[in-house]
This record gives structure tokens, sequence and C-alpha cells, in this order.
């Protein structure tokens, strides 16, 4: 399970429910006064944390129980239960309950837009008024979740976005080596084609990949997230070269018949079920499935790397890195224990715990990167150390799903090219721009951090 | 009648419709005792090694919460529209008063409403409420839902009951709510009957109002809980069309064997047997 | 005494003095009170709520510019597009309706199993119905399976990923489910003929197409019109299941299976847009009252189906 299977709008409740009801657009800091002013509470404390992520890390589940249980001990007085939710029901059943102002104390919250868009409803209040700076500054990936000077999430276990695996045996067969640069990758998929072997394996017909795709192509053409966030401002053009190159590239891929042919009508696991299965020699999955992919194929037969490089900017043939995190909800009794277990979560004992059940790095510079012992995993981390942001957690999703989703749908089809997919993208960004003022004005706040 | 289109491309006909409907569900049947290796090598045959493996994995998830989820749900939503939609067409056909044409007019109207647009409205009244996740307002929207049709269908049946024994009861002094209670609910068993069996059939498949309406993973209705299972193992068809299975034997048990009133149902009358 | 009366006497035993409710002329509208005060929430308050949001943006007046913004949205009008695409299926739908009642209707050898199946993908709950047939249409799924099997790969297409064929798809499998209705609405009619209807065709020598041109269809006119009007108010108003499940929520590939009440959702519930839902919204509804208006037309003619013209 991958880990950017978002809510396709099943349950997505309007945040324009959660602005009814709770008004604000802007982003509320919660009273100032530093973490952990307050004593810890004698009397029984019963916390809720809603959650996901045993779909893209196995193991999960069983880690947050055990991690409940020590923390019962240390604190006999505080009992959580925790929720895990399905894909398509995580943001709803958040925005659900924010609209009703009741719900969990603790949120799992993917990273960038996905926990600001919640802070800036007024949601959460930022972990950084209940962490101690000292202790944050080694949780990773917390620049993408930063806005107006406070941390409003913070990591959890990082998820490499978005590596590239490849079948050594079935590379070798074809004579073909690992390509490393795009002009590589484009002759390997001729050659592969030739021998009759998928080259790339993918599955587009639910939309994600489109997301994916985006991001590590896309983001090797921008000098930095200040261009995306500036594009969806409106200071750019999604049709400037440096925004639309992504769409040349995919259309090379497309053009040199790079993709299964049914990539468009199943969905992600299905099409890297067939690189599993020798079908296809490369495919994209999440980072923190590495560890499950290898182990289904066999350790000598896999490879690990970042997407090829075309471009020249600063984020190309890095791989993408973001942070899925746990937020502290605006209405929790006590954001004082949430943000104590918070930081349990990240105590030694707890992160070797996790990576030894998961497989996914936990979200901190101090855990201890000598249990890492599968070699692709050490080659994951070691790209994910200089990781670049990932570029979808960067604009609107609703930018996301109409232009990147729907448009990578019709050119991978045959029905666009990425002239036209570049301009319906401006056009789209356009017209959302004119549909959602908030939203512009947000970004243009953010972008400044990004300069 | 049969001359020169014979027998034979006529029973090819029906064959073949049948055929066509019941290939899909051939297909989610058997596939859902295969394995996966078993589904993907052979999907079209019959069950070779039957295991059930799929139906175990789909039992270990909610699937039990779910069912019961969706029978008390549909149980009351359709009680309560039986009652007052009987009230209510009760209230159109024996009476006449003014503006009672326009109004019924109005209501049966409302069935063409898409319940989509009806969607925002309610969240954000049962938002404020705190009734999200709560069985009450969905149990009222699928209430509202049903009115228009079941009123319909009622108040036509209604008035097909022979106003002279109305009038030999009330003579005898019986309140109305008596001649209502003790000569038109004993009348009208089968069309009641047929209303059930369309509602429950129709609350026990809806989907959007469920996935909006019961967020909580412990109220989720059946077909709520299939979506999303579908969704987290998409890559193990066997466990899927089990699921599917499981979902599905409740409504078509009722089918068959009330299938006598469904059609008479949906025809609202006079289908002879 | 009479039958209802003794009905009356053995019921409530020995006759006591019951005290009436005097309720009058008022009476009627106390049994319709209760279903009218939900249906009044339901609909009534919904509707104005829905009048009001579409009306204004984050609580400020803004008049008619949710509906400008939503009119000039070419999503919007591909979604009102295919909408209308849809309503093409509804004389397929009625043309192989009547073929098969009027096969069932001949009483074949088996009709009453044929009449169970047929009717059978009616009772399936759409997300079952959708999952099924969205495993089957892959490229490489069950469908195009057999038919490489059959010698017919050159016609082995990509149903659902392709954007030129999604919405034929589509419509093919709600046609699938719609079938049944009309098959069990028309037999009924046609079995609650009497029998002399067919017998003087039948004696002047009609065949089975001229038979049934010139003397079934016409007799089940009312029926068919009434078949019509519900159909084509299911699609335009009644398909949103079906497209959610099988576009995975997406309207995809592309656009080529968005519809009016999926580009709702998808404003209000993803792009965090109430208000210019609440305008698509009521434009919808606007286009339902033609559906309506047709729908009485139409109700008054037929009588009530089939109970007797």
């Amino acid at each position: 399970m991958t880990g950017r299977r978002r809510a396709s709008g099943a349950l997505l409740v309007a945040g324009a429910v959660v602005a009814l009801a709770v008004g604000a657009a802007t982003a509320r800091s919660a009273p100032a006064g530093g973490a952990a002013a307050k004593a810890f509470p004698t009397g029984p404390v019963n916390l809720t944390m809603w959650w996901w992520g045993e779909q893209e890390a196995a193991g999960a589940k069983a880690w947050l129980a055990e991690t409940v249980a020590l923390y019962h001990k240390k604190h006999p007085n505080v009992t959580i239960k925790t929720v895990l939710q399905t894909t398509n029901g995580l943001v709803p059943a958040f925005k659900a309950a924010a609209a009703a102002k009741k719900g969990p104390d603790l949120q799992y919250f993917w990273g960038g837009i996905w926990s600001l868009e919640d802070a800036w409803a007024g949601s959460t209040k930022p972990v950084s008024d209940y962490i101690p700076a000292a202790e944050l500054k080694h949780y990773i990936n917390t620049a993408e979740d930063t806005y107006d000077g406070k941390v409003w999430t913070a990591g959890w276990y990082v998820q490499p976005s978005f590596p590239l695996l490849y079948r050594k045996d079935v590379l070798a067969k074809a004579g073909v080596a690992p390509p490393r640069t795009w002009t590589q990758l484009l002759a390997a998929c001729d050659t592969l084609n030739a021998k009759g072997v998928t080259p790339l394996a993918g599955g587009i017909s639910d939309g994600w990949f489109g997301g994916w795709l985006y991001s590590i192509i896309g983001a090797q053409g921008v000098n930095s997230v200040g261009d995306v966030l500036g594009a969806v401002a409106g200071k750019q053009k999604f049709t400037d070269a440096k925004h639309a190159a992504w769409w040349t590239r995919l259309q090379q891929l497309r053009d040199h018949n790079c993709w299964n042919k049914d990539i468009n009508s199943v969905q992600l696991y299905q099409g890297q079920q067939k690189w599993s299965d020798g079908k296809a020699a490369m495919t994209i999955t999440a980072g923190s499935d590495v560890k499950k992919f290898v182990t289904e194929v066999g350790v000598s037969k896999v490879g690990v790397m970042a997407m090829p490089k075309w471009g020249s900017g600063p984020y190309a043939g890095r791989l993408g890195s973001t942070s899925q995190t746990v937020g502290i909800t605006a209405w929790t009794k006590y954001p004082e224990v949430d943000a104590d277990f918070i930081m349990f979560m990240h105590t030694p004992e707890r992160m070797s715990a996790w990576f030894k059940k998961t497989g996914a790095f936990p979200a901190d510079d101090r855990f201890n990167t000598k249990l890492i012992t599968l070699p692709q995993q050490k080659v994951l981390f070691n790209l994910v150390k200089h990781g670049a942001p990932y570029l979808e957690n960067f604009i609107p999703t609703e930018f996301d799903s109409k232009a990147n989703f729907a448009q990578a749908q019709l050119l991978l089809a045959g029905k666009a090219d990425a002239k036209q997919a570049a301009q319906a993208s401006e056009q789209i960004a356009a017209r959302i721009r004119r549909t959602n003022r908030d939203l512009i004005a947000n970004f243009a706040t953010w972008s400044k951090s990004y300069k | 009648m049969t001359r020169r289109v014979g027998h034979l491309p006529k029973h090819a006909g029906l064959v073949l419709a049948s055929l066509i409907a019941l290939f899909p569900v051939y297909v989610m049947v058997t596939a859902a005792f295969k394995t996966q290796g078993g589904f993907l090598n052979h999907p079209f045959s019959l069950l070779a090694h039957p295991t059930l493996a799929g139906f175990r994995t789909a039992l270990n998830d909610q699937f039990p919460r779910w069912l019961l989820n969706s029978a008390m749900v549909t149980g009351a939503a359709v009680a309560a529209t039986l009652t007052l939609a009987a009230f209510a067409a009760w209230g159109f056909s024996r009476w006449s008063f003014p503006g009672r044409d326009a109004l019924l007019s109005l209501l049966v109207s409302l069935m063409v409403v898409p319940p989509v647009v009806l969607l925002v409205p309610l969240f954000v009244f049962g938002a404020k409420l705190g009734w999200i996740s709560t069985f009450r307002l969905v149990i009222l929207i699928y209430v509202g839902l049903m009115l228009p049709f079941s009123v319909y269908m009622l108040s036509f049946f209604f008035r097909t009951i022979p106003p002279s024994m109305i009038e030999a009861a009330t003579v005898d002094g019986a309140s109305s709510f008596t001649v209502f209670r003790l000569i038109v609910l004993p009348l009208s068993g089968a069309p009641l009957a047929t209303l059930a069996v369309i509602n429950l059939l129709w609350v026990w498949n809806e989907l959007l109002i469920a996935l909006v309406f019961l967020q909580d993973d412990s109220k989720k209705t059946l077909m709520v809980g299939i979506t999303g299972f579908e969704s987290r193992y998409n890559l193990d068809v066997p466990a899927i069309m089990a699921g599917l299975t499981l979902a599905t034997l409740p409504i078509v048990t009722v089918y068959l064997f009330g299938q006598r009133f469904f059609v008479r149902g949906l025809v609202a009358g006079a289908a002879k047997e | 005494m009479s039958a209802p009366g003794a009905l009356l006497a053995n019921s409530v035993g020995p006759r006591r003095r019951r005290r009436r409710l005097h309720l009058g002329r008022a009476e009627p509208l106390v049994w319709i009170a209760p279903a009218f005060a939900v249906v009044a929430f339901v609909f009534g308050y919904s509707m104005v709520e829905l009048a009001r949001q579409a009306l204004e943006h984050k609580g400020h007046w803004v008049g008619l510019e949710n509906f400008r913004l939503t009119v000039t949205d070419p999503t919007f009008q591909t979604a009102l597009e295919h909408n209308a695409r849809l309503l093409l299926a509804v004389p397929v739908l009625v043309l192989i309706a009547l073929l098969l009642s009027v096969l069932l209707f001949e009483a074949l050898r088996g009709w009453r199993f044929h009449r169970v199946t047929v009717f059978l993908p009616y009772v399936l709950p759409i997300p079952v119905v959708a999952v099924i047939f969205g495993q089957m249409l892959q490229l490489d799924g069950l469908v195009n399976k057999a038919l490489r099997g059959a010698g017919l790969g050159s016609i082995a297409f990509d149903w659902l990923g392709q954007p030129s064929w999604a919405l034929w798809t589509m419509t093919g499998v709600i046609v699938w489910k719609e079938l049944g209705f009309g098959v069990i609405l028309f037999l009924a009619r046609l079995l609650s003929l009497p029998a002399e209807t067919f017998e003087a065709a039948r004696v002047d020598g009609a065949r089975f197409f001229r038979l049934h041109r010139y003397v079934t269809v016409p007799q089940l006119a009312g029926v068919i019109a009434f078949y019509v009007v519900v159909e084509a108010i299911t699609m335009v108003s009644w398909v949103f299941n079906y497209v959610y499940v099988i576009s995975n929520g997406t309207g995809g590939p592309g656009d080529a299976t968005q519809v009016a009440e999926l580009y709702i959702y998808q404003t209000a519930f993803q792009y965090s847009a109430p208000d210019l839902a609440a305008a698509a919204a009521v434009m919808l509804f606007g286009a339902t009252l033609v559906l309506i208006v047709v729908f009485f037309r139409v109700q008054r003619r037929a009588g009530f189906i089939a109970a007797g013209d």
C-alpha cells in the first residue's frame, strides 16, 4: 500500500463545512506560553488517536498498540484509544470531526498541504507550542509543516517519495543496465520493448499515480518549492518552461512505450504487482513499502534508485522526502499529554522498535541507522538523507486531481500531448485562483518561507 | 403466435439475456472461492479446489459490524417510512380537501430530486447539531427520501378501497383511526409488504448518504464498508469477491423468496401470476 | 350488522363509549402532518439552505456570481453534456426491455426462470455491480480475455481506461442493471391484458413482428411512457453511485465520466467550495423540474400503469 492513497473525496467533507462551522481561514495560533508549562495532569485522562499507516507500513498497528501500552505503564492514568482509518476515510472523517468540533485528540496527517489545510482552518494546535524546540529540531521534514513561524504537526516516519525499484534479474536477462539518466531510461525502454518486457509498470485508473509522477519528474525542473507555491498563487504560470517541462518528459515516456499497455485501466497496486511477478523491469513504490517488495521478490534481485535525471535543478537526481505526521487537535483537553505522547513515540527504544517492525524510517535524526541491514533500505536511507521536497505536498488538492491526475490520464491514453496538458493545468490553476481566494492568500504567505 | 419466428431464436434470446444477467454474478461467486493465483489463471472456471481464504479475510474485517448497522438502519428507516406513509396516504385518500391534489403532486414530485443536492445543507445542519455519525440523522434522511414514492404508492392503493366499507364502519360509530386500523390496514397487507421490500432494497443498497453521514468506523453500513474494503484489498480479488458475495447474500436471498412481491410492488398493482 | 361492523364489534368487545376526537375538517391534515414534517425538513429546509448558499460566499451576498462561475466551468459543461448522453440510453433500454418482456410473455418453457434471472441485476447493490464490472472490464480483464479467446481480440478495447470508451461502458453497465425494471413493468402489463386483445390479431394471421408492433406496443404505450420518464430521471439524478464507484471517484479518465451529481459532490466535498456546489445543485434541480412536469403529465395519462384502464 502506498503512501499517497489519499481520500478520493469518498467522505471528503468540505473544508468549506469546516469554514462554515469554524469560520477561520487563517491559521490560529495556540496560546503562547511555551511547551509543558503546565504540570502533567494527575486525574484520569482518556485520549483518542485517529491514524493511518498500517496500509503503507505493515506492522504499524502492532507497534502503536505496544507504544500505547508502554505509555500507560509510564502514566497509568492515561488511556489512549487508537482508531485505524481507511485511506479514503482518513481526511473526511477528520473534516467531519472538525466541523462538529469533537473527535480525536491526536490526528494523523500526511505532510505539507495536508497538515496546513487543517491548520488554516483552525482545526489543530501547533505542536511547536507544546514540544520544546530542542526536541523538535531533531524531527525530520518539519519544514513542510511550518507556516507563519510555527510547526503544526510532528513527523512520525519518513516516506521516501518515491523510489524506482528495478529487477536486476529482468534487466540482466534483457542486457540492460539500470538507467541513471533520462536518455538511458528512454533507451532502456526501447530495448526492453524489443525484448517483449514491460519497462515500467504503473497504474493510473484511480488517478493518484499522476500526482506521484508530477512530483518525481516535475521536481527536477524547478529551482525551489517557492516556484511551485508561486505558480499556485499566480506569480508564475504552469505553462512556464520550468513547470511545463515535466509534461514533455511524461510524453517522452509514453512515446517510447515505457509503460504497461493497461496503465489506464488498472490501479497502481495492480501495476506494481506485475513487477513483483517479473513481468516488468521497473516500477515505482512507496519508500515504506520497499521492504515488502524486496522480501517478496528476493533481496538479490531488487535495486533501488531515484527517478532518472533529466533536469539540472537542485532537486534533480534526488529522492523526494516527506514525513507522515501526527498533530494535536484544536479541541483536545490535554494538549500537553498529547505532545508528551508524541515525544514518547520518539524515544530511542520506540524508534528502534518501529523500524524493526515496519521497516520504515522514523522521522528523527537520532534514529539508530545501524539497525538498517537490508541493502536496499541502506540505499534508500542515504537517498533520503539528502532528500528533496515532495512537490505534491505543495499544491492544492483540487489542482492535483484536476491537473495532474486527469491530464496524466489523458496524456497516457493518447488523448492529450504535453502542450495541451500544460495549458490545461494553467487554466485549471487560473480557475482555482478565482474561486478559492483564501487558498491563494495562504499560498502566497507560505511561499515567503521558501525564497 | 409463433409463426415465422420459430421457437429457437426466441429461446436463444432469452438464454442470452439470462447469461448476460448472470455472468457477473457467476464471476463474483466463483472468484470468492478461489485463491488469487487460481483466479488469475482460471478466471472462468467453476471451482476446482474451493478455498475459503477469501471469506476468511473478508470476515476478519468488520463485516459483522457493518451487517448489524445496515440491518438496524434499514429496519428503523423502513418501519418509520411505512408508518408515516400509511398515515399520510390515508389522509390523502380518505378525505377531499382544497389543495389536496396540489399537495400530493408536490410531495410525489420530490421523487426526482437528486439526493446529492441535499447533501451539503443537511450535512451542515447535522454538524451544527453534532448529529454526524449518528443513526438518527441518517434514518431521518432516508425516511424523507422514501416518503414521496411510498405515499404515492399507498395513496393509489387506498383509493381502491370501496368507500362503502368505510361508510359502513363510520355509521357503526368507529373513529377514523379505528377504521384505519381495523379495515384499511388488514386490506393493505400486499401493498404494504411490497412497499416494505422495495424500501428495504433501497436503503440496504444506498451508498452516498451513508458515506457522508456515517463516518465513524463503528457506524458504517455494509455498502460503505465494502467500498472501503475493496480499496484496502484491491490486489486480493478473491477477498474482494468474497466480501461482495457476503454483501449481496442478504438481499438476493430476500429477492429469491420475495420476488413475487418485488414484481408486484414495482408495478404497483395488477400483475397476474 | 354490516361486515365491517361485525369486525369492529368483535375486536372492540362489548360496546363502549368511545370518545371521538372531533377534528373536523382539519383531520386529513393531522394524518398527513408527520410525513409532511419529515419531508419539509429533508427537502424544504435543504432547498432553502441551498438557495441561500448559492447566493453567498462565506456569508457575504454575491448575487449570481456563483452561478456564473459554475456555468463557465468547462467541467460543469462537460458533466451536463454527459448526462445528456446518458439520456440516449433510454430508447435502448426501452427497446431491449420490450423485446425481453415480449419473449417472456410468450411463456416459452422455462420463462419463469428467465424472469427471475433477468430481474436479478436490478436487485444487486450498485457498489457491488460496479466493482465486479470494474474488475471484468480492465484491459486484461475477463471480458477481453473472453473476446481474445474467441478470436475477437481486435475489439478488446480498454473499456474503462480509454476516455472515448469510458462513458459508453458506464452506460452499458447502467443499462445492464436498469433493464430488469422495464422488463417487469412491461411483462406485468401484458399479463394483465385480456386474452382477446391478441386473439383477433392472431386469427388474422399476424406474425411475430407485426403482431407486436401493431398490437402489443400500443397496449403498452402508457407503461412505456412511464418507464421512459423514470429512466430519464435516473440518468440525470440517480447515477452518482455508478459513476463514483466505477471511476474511483474521479470522473475519469480525464473528465470522461464526469456527471452533474459527481461534479456537485466533488466541488463540495473535495474542493471545499460549497457555494459553487450549491449553485450547481440549484441548476441541476432546475433541470429536473422539467422532468417533474413531464413525469406528472405521463402519470395522468398512464393512470397508474396496470390498474385497469
